[in-house]
């Protein structure tokens, strides 16, 4: 029997949703909505009585004070009514937790195949509306074909008793589960199975994974086992941990580097050992404070002597280009699951994000699957959602636009916990599997969403993506399963635990089973969304919300009790053995019996050429262009430009204040409203100690050279940490590289040996920054296919490759947070200080770009100078001697001190000659425009100058002027001594919220 | 002299009851973080306690509208004890989806002394948005709410989507007669912000930030004061800083107001009770 309730917001009230609605269709499309209303629908497929329908609909799903609601369809009228509904198999959050109120209040439970359903419908009137015009709004606004399904009524078509006719979405495989032997006769044969299957096995896999199955001592054993080819398991199995994104081979892979100029030629073996383990095996002898890194899902560092934080970030860009709002939601509550699966498990206390997406103003003729502003609008709602509704705070994030990234968008989301050292007299980082125990699945059951996930994430992203790869994050049962976790650890119930991220089981499980050397795993033990799913959809499925972990049996009743308790479902679903064999059984088949050590059997390294062609030999020259005159409407241009604007409206979007640990805030200064260098937070609330983090995105210097691209990122981040009391002592990182595909061929990509150049580059980088500042990389992970092919206007497909990206995310402890600071300048007769030379350095800046020119001169980081420079700052900072500290970035030395001036609220006099410069570096532009590395601006009380200055000697350190009162304007002195620039607060502020200022 | 004892609860999605639970433990009480599961198991009474705080968060996702399973759940399963607490003229306390359960569930705004009629709610922000931001508090100095006593504003952080206050005319004047509106939003002076966004988050009605009722005993409200339980999670404590050190006196820092308002709860349950 099928019911369906409606509900409503009352007439008078405010519809947020529906006007949100007509907003969008306005500004987006140019569709006039006069009135819209949203109304609710729960399709009840369950045979309760009439008396229960009502009292749920009363009781529950209908507010007296704000909503009406009916049995039968609401009569709200509309010329156009746009159901939306999930499609069969996506999560239903809302209907998962209906059937929770509803089971609790009625007191019976639902039978496998009832359910619950959520929908909406939007009641539209206008009278330009047709229906085409409500096609678009449901096709480009509402409804993403990937996961969602939607019906148009018009008045006429409108059927009173009917109404919107909801089936339930139920997914009805008729399938008998089984699993099927898969014939690989030859190379090709596999081969072609791996394209029919999306298996997308490299070719130099191919032949070793047959050789494995024809090799007559592993054949006998199975046939032992009924078993002879492989299965569709076992190949799917190897698909996964040989997938780029578990296996990361590009940075395990052999490069050929040659340098067209120098005439270099070097072999590279393995861009990871070389340039990430060494130099981090080799810091972490000498930091005391790396407790774990480069195994686990997240890397551990000493926070207090008590407590260790945990730290890792990833990038979930594949599923958040074909579903903005999927892709990001689980993108951040996916994250999460590392640190929570990070030795016997840390409790989450922040969070971070990265967005780089195209323009999202582009009305060019090329077509990306999600146009750039909808993509933005929905990964911000899916970070917002899936981070606030796990109660940890989202400190920190930056958003970025280049037209590269229309090609693949990209969604970092970087998350760190906190943990005691020590769990029952044991170290918490360590952890192990063991023969006999017991192998538990908690959380969220096993659907077909996700599948093929990571190596969709290998694959440059085209029409043959399969479409059920994005799946919708369920921040909730998360929420309720971390609860159930951290006390299940605090009573030493956790031998194990890893989270089910790409490859789901396969991964968990095939990893975590290579410490105990084997294991039996009973697929028809695993809970199920729904009945039909084949032995390799459930081994290889990455539903959501997932966590492995080992529980010694003697500790199970335990741990089944609190996870009832804690209302989180549990399975047994097999042991930890050590018979060398990873070994899969349905109903008692075996279905897998595989080497554990198969993995490590001589799989090739993929190789790679790559040539390197300097800037210049690319033709890359300075532009020419003669000195502008008004100065002061380039500041205000530089100030409204989108990666320099305001973006205020999705910082607020994001909780940054739970657990009650905020120090330093995303947005700082008098009116709260500019970015700060990097937030600050206490995750321990009993003491004084906090941890800073910062993060930095800087692209666009890849235009000249991903080598200076990787210096200038490292150094702005660990400045970051400095301008707020960090300290150069402990400093650690996180890499996190998107690089388009660098595997060449001359049709598909011919430059492909430039970005493996490119590659290579920024990992010397990488390596010669952490070594000079000290930094162990205590995480990081590589998405090598960051590239689109978009359909253009006579339906050819353009490759479309985003910039060689890397986000470098840093910590430190800061050991007691009343001596950390902000950047706006406190009190007038404060001076002003510039630390660090300013040169010629305008390659890929914000200024040239802004007359569309790249230039030669990119910034070049001098570590020497910035060591000494950084450790007199971060000295000064400790006497508390500074009012402000700011690290200059993106725009220079122009930009920065407008957003000084804007967040002090006083006037800012300085003089241009006093900056310490470079002898080449005399123009005024270039002292305001360019973005030269390793330099800060600090505000100085008049009585601190003198012990400041000193303790600054022989470094480049120049008071350039002075905080006044008199005026609230940022008046700019040039070189010829004449005022070049003189604006007040509130015209800086008008330019930098106009892009978006009207978005809340 | 024993121990003033706070039930904290937990689980389905709360996520403040850490920082709930310490600063109740800064304002001299005995925190015990309890899981929903046990008081409906009754492995935990809640008669064994003398302030109950119903912490932030999303419990149940805050689907099917905030706050609202998590009342039905409580009514169904210990309605009857939460209404012998508020007759034992015990302390409760709810803070945003706190707050949205205890007007879900009658005790606000207790109305004639009628703890179970829902008459207020607590709706979709009109901003149309989630919004993290810290406000300015107005205090009502009339109001007998205990946990307010002696403040006369406060600023404290809001987190909410759905935190907008409404109720019908009649029950409003109820609300203003009874000075049962605690706090106001309020602008930078320290007026009601009169619905000005962003002063007023969310366009309650009369900028009403929190409620209490007739009695006093229990509380509401969308701003979190357990999020203001160190000096320096105040948004300008940088700029209070530099100007106090520039007066001279070295910034210690004494107890915040988000600490103040639970100790006064905690004072008058040990002077009640004790």
């Amino acid at each position: 029997m099928i019911a369906c309730i409606e509900i409503a917001l009352k007439q008078s009230l405010r519809d947020a949703d529906a006007s949100s609605l007509v907003k969008k269709a306005g500004s987006y499309f140019g569709i006039q909505i006069q009135s819209a209303r949203t109304i609710h629908m729960l399709t009840i497929d369950a045979d309760l009585k009439p008396m229960d329908l009502e009292r749920i609909r009363q009781e529950i799903f209908t507010n007296p004070v704000t909503q009406v609601s009916s049995l039968s369809p609401l009569e709200i009228d509309f010329h156009w009514c746009i159901w939306i509904g999930l499609r069969p198999g996506v999560k239903d959050n809302p209907g998962a937790t209906a059937m929770e109120a509803i089971e609790d209040l009625l007191g019976r439970s639902f039978g496998p195949d009832e359910g619950i359903y959520t929908s909406k419908r939007y009641c539209l009137s206008g009278e330009s509306l047709t229906r085409s015009r409500v096609e678009t709004l449901a096709k480009e606004l509402l409804a993403n074909p990937i996961i969602q399904q939607y019906k148009i009524f018009s008045k006429a078509d409108w059927h009173p008793e009917k109404g919107a006719d909801v089936k339930p979405a139920r997914v009805i495989l008729d399938h008998t589960p089984g699993f099927d032997f898969i014939d690989i006769d030859s190379d090709q044969t596999l081969a072609k199975i791996s394209d029919q299957r999306n298996l997308a096995l490299n070719p130099r896999d191919i032949p070793v994974i047959r050789q494995y199955f024809l090799d007559p001592e592993v054949a006998a054993q199975r046939r032992v086992m009924g078993l002879s080819g492989p299965t569709d398991v076992e190949l799917e199995y190897i698909s996964q941990t040989r997938s780029d994104h578990c296996n990361h081979n590009t940075f395990n892979g052999i490069f050929r580097y040659t340098d067209i100029l120098t005439r270099e030629e070097t072999i590279e073996h393995s861009l990871f050992k070389t340039y990430i383990q060494q130099p981090t095996l080799a810091l972490k002898e000498k930091k005391e404070w790396v407790v774990s890194v480069l195994w686990d899902n997240a890397g551990v560092g000493v926070f207090d002597e008590h407590n260790n934080y945990v730290i890792t970030g990833e990038t979930h860009n594949s599923p958040s280009n074909m579903e903005a709002y999927g892709g990001a939601i689980t993108g951040i509550v996916g994250v999460y699951r590392d640190p929570m699966g990070t030795g016997l498990g840390s409790k989450l206390f922040m969070g971070s994000f990265g967005f780089c997406v195209g323009d999202i103003r582009y009305d060019g003729p090329l077509k990306p699957p999600l146009h750039p502003r909808r993509l933005l609008d929905g990964v911000i709602e899916g970070v917002r959602d899936g981070g606030n509704k796990s109660g940890v705070p989202t400190t920190f994030g930056q958003t970025l636009f280049d037209p590269g990234y229309m090609g693949k968008s990209l969604v970092f989301v970087t998350a760190l916990g906190i943990m005691p050292g020590q769990v029952k007299g044991r170290p918490s980082h360590e952890k192990k599997t063991s023969p006999g125990d017991l192998i538990l699945m908690s959380g969220g059951r096993v659907g077909k969403d996700g599948i093929h996930g990571v190596t969709a994430s290998s694959e440059s992203y085209s029409e043959n993506t399969p479409a059920g790869h994005v799946q919708i994050g369920d921040p909730y049962t998360q929420k309720k399963m971390q609860d159930f976790l951290l006390e299940c650890r605090d009573e030493g119930l956790i031998r194990f635990i890893t989270d089910n991220g790409g490859g789901g089981l396969s991964s968990s499980i095939g990893e975590s089973a290579m410490i105990s050397n084997g294991c039996v795993v009973h697929l028809d033990k695993v809970p199920l969304k729904y009945p039909g799913l084949d032995m390799w959809e459930i081994w290889v499925s990455e539903s959501q919300e997932r966590m492995t972990i080992a529980v010694d049996p003697k500790d199970l009743d335990r741990f089944m009790a609190l996870s009832s308790q804690h209302a989180v479902e549990s399975t047994v679903i097999g042991e930890y053995t050590d018979t060398g064999k990873l070994h899969i059984t349905f109903q008692g088949k075996t279905c897998a019996y595989v080497d554990m050590d198969l993995l490590d059997k001589g799989f090739p390294a993929w190789e790679f050429d790559a040539v390197w062609l300097p800037p210049a030999a690319r033709g890359l020259t300075e532009p020419v262009i003669r000195t502008p005159r008004d100065v002061n409407g380039l500041i205000t241009a530089m100030l409204a430009r989108p990666n320099i604007c305001s973006k205020e409206w999705i910082l607020r979007q994001y909780d940054h204040e739970v657990q009650g640990g905020s120090v330093i805030k995303p947005l700082v200064g008098v009116n709260h409203n500019i970015p700060s260098d990097a937030s600050v937070t206490r995750p321990v609330l009993t003491g004084n100690r906090g941890l800073a983090f910062s993060q930095t995105l800087l692209p666009w210097y890849s235009k000249i050279d991903a080598y200076h691209m990787m210096t200038c990122t490292i150094d702005e981040a660990v400045r970051r940490l400095i301008a707020v009391g960090g300290s150069m002592d402990h400093i650690g990182g996180v890499d996190n590289f998107c690089w388009p595909d660098i595997e060449y061929d001359e049709n598909t990509n011919p430059d492909g040996r430039f970005k493996a150049a490119q590659l290579v580059r920024a990992c010397r980088a990488l390596k010669d920054a952490c070594m000079a500042y000290e930094i162990p990389l205590l995480s990081g992970k590589d998405s090598m296919y960051v590239d689109g092919h978009l359909e253009g206007a006579f339906g050819e497909r353009i490759k479309v490759s985003a910039l060689e990206t890397v986000q470098f995310s840093a910590t430190s402890v800061v050991t007691d947070v009343m001596r950390c600071q902000t950047l706006d300048p406190k009190a007038a007769g404060d001076r002003v200080y510039v630390a660090g030379i300013t040169a010629n350095e305008l390659g890929a800046s914000e200024y040239y770009d802004l007359f569309g020119r790249i230039g030669a001169n990119v910034p070049r980081v001098n570590f020497a100078a910035g060591k000494v420079l950084y450790r007199a700052v971060e000295k000064a900072m400790g006497l508390e001697m500074p009012a402000s500290c700011h690290a200059v970035g993106r725009g220079g030395l122009g930009v920065h001190l407008a957003l000084m001036t804007m967040a002090g609220k006083l006037g800012m006099e300085i003089d241009l000659s006093q900056v310490p410069a470079a002898s080449d570096t005399r123009s005024d532009v270039v002292r305001l425009f360019s973005e030269s590395a390793g330099r800060f601006v600090l505000t100085v009380p008049e009585d601190q100058s003198a012990v400041f200055e000193k303790l600054c000697k022989g470094l480049a350190v120049c008071c350039v002027g002075t905080v006044t009162d008199a005026h609230d304007c940022l008046k700019i002195t040039g070189m010829g001594k004449d005022l070049i620039a003189d604006l007040p607060c509130d015209i800086l502020e008008e330019a930098f919220t106009k892009p978006f200022g009207e978005m809340i | 002299m024993t121990q003033v004892k706070a039930l904290i609860l937990t689980g389905f999605g709360l996520n403040c009851d850490h920082e709930t639970a310490l600063a109740f433990e800064l304002a001299g009480a005995e925190p015990h973080r309890v899981h929903i599961n046990s008081l409906v198991a009754g492995t935990v009474k809640l008669a064994d306690f003398h302030i109950l705080a119903f912490g932030g968060g999303f419990s149940w996702g805050d689907d099917h509208g905030a706050g609202v399973i998590q009342a039905v759940k409580l009514k169904n399963h210990i309605g009857k004890d939460l209404l012998a607490f508020v007759d034992a003229g015990k302390l409760i306390i709810g803070i945003c989806n706190g707050f949205q359960a205890l007007v879900n569930l009658g005790l606000l705004p207790g109305l004639d002394n009628d703890y179970t009629r829902r008459c207020v709610a607590i709706t979709y922000n009109d901003c149309g948005n989630f919004r993290d931001q810290w406000v300015h508090l107005a205090a009502n100095s009339t109001s007998p709410c205990v946990f307010a006593r002696g403040i006369d504003k406060a600023d404290f952080p809001v987190r909410h989507g759905e935190g907008k206050f409404i109720a019908d005319p009649d029950v409003l004047a109820s609300l203003l007669t009874g000075n049962q509106v605690v706090f106001q939003y309020a602008d930078k002076t320290g007026n009601p912000a009169n619905g000005a966004f962003p002063f007023n988050p969310n366009g309650s009605i009369h900028d009403i930030a929190g409620i209490c009722d007739p009695t006093g005993n229990i509380f509401g409200l969308m701003p979190h004061p357990e999020a203001y339980n160190h000096v320096t999670n105040h948004p300008d404590w940088t700029r209070k800083k530099q100007q106090r050190k520039s007066r001279g006196p070295s910034f210690d820092p004494d107890e915040t107001l988000g600490i103040r308002l639970f100790r006064n709860g905690v004072d008058s349950v040990r002077a009640r009770f004790f």
